[in-house]
């Protein structure tokens, strides 16, 4: 990850000097240099307006500025914290509180209403002005969200977070002066509205405008465990489920849109697909050699750069041991949260282990026990108790971490969550933390003169953050979450203590960040070198190799297809269709994209990049067919292997079946040439590597292009 | 195939071998008391020559039944195939020293001309055809999934049909996006955005769906019909430029893309017809070829027998 050379400003916050990217606004240069500065419209997510002016900060001019929206200046000296700034932020303060219905909802029910909190600690008990006197009502139409106009500050927060975060564009502001204030739609009741209960605007609302209806009185005292009769009286969507010892819950691979939180009994989660990887080798030597597809785990065929992790990354709080994959779930542990949020597919068969009592959760209604305080707190409880442990040590680098520094992380950690879309670091930021992976796929790309190049997709169990750490520069990419994401994020202190007390954890994450950097050259030196635009477009520059039938020769007579069906037992890893470069069709077959699409998605991170971009599948796919489907070129298969599966009229016992694996052109590699190309009679079918073979073209004017 | 420079040894080779043949034939055929004959020993020479290159030839076929097998790439046997085959024939000739001899050798030799008439046939087919194709046919698709391409076509065209009869008739609900955009601006009715920006227009959405149902999907769904009036380009253009005068200029990308729906119709209908011709002379030259091998090679036993 080479870093951008951004522009720096230097200027003064509070006496203390501070060198910041151009652009950063105040509130952001004070926030990451550790100097606080009250807010209440703002939140890091959204996009600042500047409405509340709570932020405002002294910089010398004739009025205050809003430190939320007001950029930073060469040589600008801001005061955050003047007995004349804190008087006007306490004027702002307690105008809102004259409108403010103290104690609100929010303030009842969980102490955490921020204006409240900010007029506490100004002490503000009452405020001096008069209250209003037309009242704007409640909206107790929604069966989820309880909405109270009159603790509404009109910040914005639910607005931008419905438009802008959920792109839901249900809210919006309503009315003028005392009757101001947040509609839905046209100013419907928010039950009869195109509302989809997402609870963004909940989440988003500093005050008791919007909260949780009934959820929020689940709020439970520290130890304590959350009551089922209280989420089953919840009056959202969700099933009490019973399962019997030995039943399935779902199956790996299956699409589901649901997640189960345990209430009772013991489940088993594990992996029913062979941990080994498609291999096809010749099954003699010499002229007949027949090539045949086999299941190689990595012990047996070690492939290069094929991941050494101890443990497979599963949608649930606990990862499988790579040697053997079954975990146990226990009462309070949740799992299918990706399924669910996502709609990936299953990444794990789960079995009664004993009678069980699941409930199971929709999307929304997950989303908002998520939001709730005490349930989320839980669900954190029991990752930190029971799951941190495997999480870092399913990570290579981390494996050598000591007992003690785990302890020493457990309680230190953060768990964040993001949304799709939403940025986890940025490019040009200072580097203050290191973050992995727990749940969904963040997405790390680079702003480059010609548009963003996607560097890597991570999936749980992978890493970011840690090239700007140990370098001390600014980010050198931007991390952006993709879907439904949780991240564990350990702040640099720790990590710095980290690396100091484990060397040689400094010592292999400097390694790979050295390959990553040279990688990310290597790509900008490919990117910069080719200057033909359609070339780029069709993503040719970033393969490798590539099939290439020259459409002047090919009589279309398949022999490709099936040469590379024979070699695969029939299974074909090659169409004759594709995209046209000039007068050669390039075929589809594994072109290692610049966007790596199929690596989005697979429940169990079983695909990725080699560092020399070419995608490896590891052991555990369980064959869900995701990156299959994901991948525009049409590029992955799926093997079918025979096996014994769970009889599903029968539990414990097991009947003859298929189980798939995904698979991707391999080049034939056990032989000197792929099939489909020695099986050419015609001298049309290349595997070619596309800078080298179309490096006379390129210099010419733009050839014809077609989609076909 | 491409027969270009890089069939330049096969070439050379073969040339070689026949320039050495006809320099055994000449003197042979000049000197030889009856004449030349195959059952002498030159002639018996030349025959099995011949055959041997017929039989490799021949062998192609299994070659390609069987095509991971490293026995040599693909590619050396269509070559060894083309130019042997080319070279079996005056080494036959050669052999039967330009006589057709009885009714089993005349037999054999006209079937020989046949299977090497539609070889070079074939030959110059491979060589010209895949550079015509490529350059008529940019949407070409795989040869097998013509019917499916085709089903698809028909589809897409009944969706943008009733795409496009929606915004006519005002129902902007169906409408698609782009559309309802451009009508959004003209305000709403009765809680329903009226697409007062399309001309609502019952009797064009009627002339829409009956030219669908009456020209456009049976020429859709039918293999071929190239004698079906948008089966040709020019008349294709003139119905669409019709309704390009009777649709609004909203509409137009709508038309254009059922226009394009056409060109491919045709297109495919075109790749049909070129790929039977690519390949349709196989149907007489495999069969011929085997008829050939195994008539010759009773010419063999019979001739050497008795």
């Amino acid at each position: 990850m080479s870093s951008r050379p951004a522009a720096e400003i230097q200027l003064t916050i509070d006496g203390r000097p501070i060198s910041v990217p151009v652009g950063t606004t105040i509130f952001d240069a004070a926030r990451v240099n550790g100097i606080p500065i009250p807010t209440l419209c703002h939140q890091q997510n959204e996009n600042p307006v500047g409405v509340c002016r709570v932020c405002v900060v002294d910089i010398g001019q004739r009025v205050y500025a809003a430190s939320c929206i007001r950029q930073c200046e060469s040589g600008m000296t801001v005061k955050t914290a003047t007995d004349q700034v804190h008087a006007a932020r306490n004027t702002l303060v307690e105008l809102l509180m004259s409108d403010h219905p103290a104690p609100c909802a929010r303030q009842q029910q969980s102490g955490d209403c921020e204006l409240e909190r900010l007029a506490g600690a100004a002490g503000i008990k009452e405020s001096r002005f008069p209250h209003r006197t037309t009242p704007r009502g409640k909206d107790d139409s929604s069966a989820v969200i309880a909405v109270d106009h009159e603790a509404c500050i009109l910040c914005d927060r639910c607005i931008r977070g419905c438009d802008d975060i959920r792109d839901n564009w249900v809210l919006a502001r309503r009315g003028k002066g005392y009757q101001a204030g947040i509609a839905f739609d046209n100013n419907l009741p928010m039950s009869e509205s195109s509302c989809v209960s997402c609870g963004e605007c909940m989440v988003s609302c500093p005050t008791g405008a919007l909260t949780n209806k009934r959820v929020v009185g689940t709020q439970l005292g520290e130890g304590d465990v959350l009551d089922p009769s209280e989420l089953l009286g919840l009056p959202i969507f969700q099933k009490k489920r019973h399962f019997k010892a030995g039943e399935i819950v779902c199956r790996e691979g299956e699409f589901g849109s649901t997640a189960f939180y345990i209430l009772e009994g013991q489940a088993e989660v594990f992996l029913a697909s062979p941990i080994a990887h498609v291999k096809t080798e010749g099954s003699s030597k010499g002229f007949f050699s027949k090539l045949q597809s086999l299941l190689a785990p990595r012990e047996g065929d070690r492939r290069s750069e094929e991941s050494d992790r101890p443990f497979i990354p599963i949608d649930a709080s606990v990862d499988l041991p790579y040697d053997s994959p079954i975990a146990e779930l226990n009462p309070g542990d949740m799992f299918g949260e990706m399924t669910c949020m996502s709609y990936y597919p299953r990444s794990a068969t789960v079995r009664a282990r004993t009678d069980c009592v699941m409930l199971e959760m929709l999307r929304n209604v997950l989303d908002i026990l998520q939001r709730n305080k005490t349930f989320r707190a839980q669900l954190e409880r029991n990752y930190r108790a029971r799951a941190l442990d495997s999480h870092l040590r399913s990570v290579p680098v981390f494996k050598s971490l000591t007992q003690d520094f785990i302890d020493h992380l457990r309680d230190r950690v953060e768990l964040l969550r993001f949304n799709p879309g939403q940025v986890i670091c940025r490019q040009g930021d200072p580097a203050d933390s290191f973050y992995l992976v727990r749940i969904g796929f963040v997405k790390v790309s680079e702003q480059r003169p010609g548009g963003e190049l996607v560097l890597a997709y991570l999936a749980r169990g992978g890493y970011f953050g840690e090239i700007a750490l140990l370098s001390g520069s600014p980010r050198s990419a931007t991390c952006t979450a993709l879907d439904h994401v949780e991240v564990v994020r350990i702040v640099g202190e720790d990590f710095q203590l980290m690396l100091d007390r484990f060397p040689e954890v400094r010592q292999k994450l400097e390694a790979i960040a050295q390959e990553r950097i040279k990688e990310n050259l290597r790509h900008t030196v490919q990117t910069q070198n080719v200057p033909v635009d359609q070339f780029l477009a069709q993503g040719l520059m970033e393969a490798q190799s590539l099939l290439v039938l020259d459409l002047e020769k090919c009589t279309r007579c398949d022999q490709c297809v099936r040469a590379c069906a024979d070699a695969h037992e029939g299974v074909s890893r090659l169409v004759r269709e594709g995209l046209r470069f000039d007068k050669y069709l390039v075929a589809t077959s594994c072109r290692q994209c610049r966007d790596p699409l199929c690596m989005v998605g697979c429940p169990v991170g079983s695909i990725r990049r080699r560092n020399t971009l070419e995608v490896i599948i590891e052991d555990w796919c369980i064959g869900c067919g995701l990156c299959a489907t994901n991948c525009p070129y049409g590029n992955i298969n799926l093997h079918p292997f025979p096996a014994e599966l769970d009889d599903p009229s029968h539990p414990g016992q097991t009947i003859a079946g298929v189980r798939v694996k995904a698979t991707s052109c391999d080049l034939c590699h056990d032989h000197a040439e792929p099939s489909c190309v020695y099986a050419c009679p015609h001298d049309a079918a290349h595997r070619v590597n596309p800078p080298e073979f179309f490096a006379g073209m390129l210099a010419q004017p733009a050839p014809r292009t077609d989609g076909s | 195939m491409l027969i270009d420079h890089t069939h330049r040894k096969w070439f050379l080779g073969s040339a070689a071998a026949l320039t050495v043949a006809a320099a055994v034939y000449v003197p042979y055929a000049l000197h030889s008391p009856q004449g030349p004959r195959g059952g002498s020993g030159i002639g018996l020479t030349f025959g099995t020559t011949g055959f041997l290159c017929m039989l490799f030839a021949g062998l192609l076929g299994l070659r390609k039944k069987f095509p991971i097998w490293r026995i040599g790439r693909a590619q050396t046997w269509m070559r060894g195939h083309l130019w042997l085959g080319l070279l079996s024939f005056p080494l036959i000739l050669f052999h039967g020293g330009f006589h057709f001899g009885g009714s089993l050798t005349r037999l054999l030799m006209w079937l020989f001309g046949f299977v090497w008439i539609s070889g070079i046939l074939g030959a110059a087919l491979q060589h010209f055809m895949p550079r015509f194709q490529t350059a008529q046919l940019p949407m070409e698709t795989i040869y097998e999934q013509i019917d499916r391409v085709r089903g698809q076509l028909a589809e897409e065209a009944g969706q943008l049909v009733e795409e496009t009869c929606s915004a006519l008739e005002g129902e902007v609900s169906r409408a698609s996006e782009r559309q309802r955009a451009v009508s959004a601006s003209a305000g709403t009715q009765g809680g329903l955005t009226v697409a007062s920006g399309l001309r609502t227009n019952q009797q064009v959405s009627v002339q829409l769906r009956t030219f669908l149902d009456q020209e456009m999907r049976p020429y859709l769904e039918r293999a071929g019909a190239h004698t079906a009036r948008l089966g040709q380009s020019g008349q294709a253009q003139k119905m669409f430029q019709q309704f390009r005068v009777l649709l609004p200029p909203d509409l137009h990308s709508n038309l254009d893309d059922l226009e394009n729906i056409c060109e491919e119709k045709r297109q495919l209908d075109k790749q049909s017809r070129l790929h039977r011709i690519l390949h349709g002379w196989l149907l007489v030259h495999i069969p011929l070829s085997y008829g050939l091998l195994v008539l010759g090679a009773v010419h063999a036993v019979v001739a050497l027998r008795f």
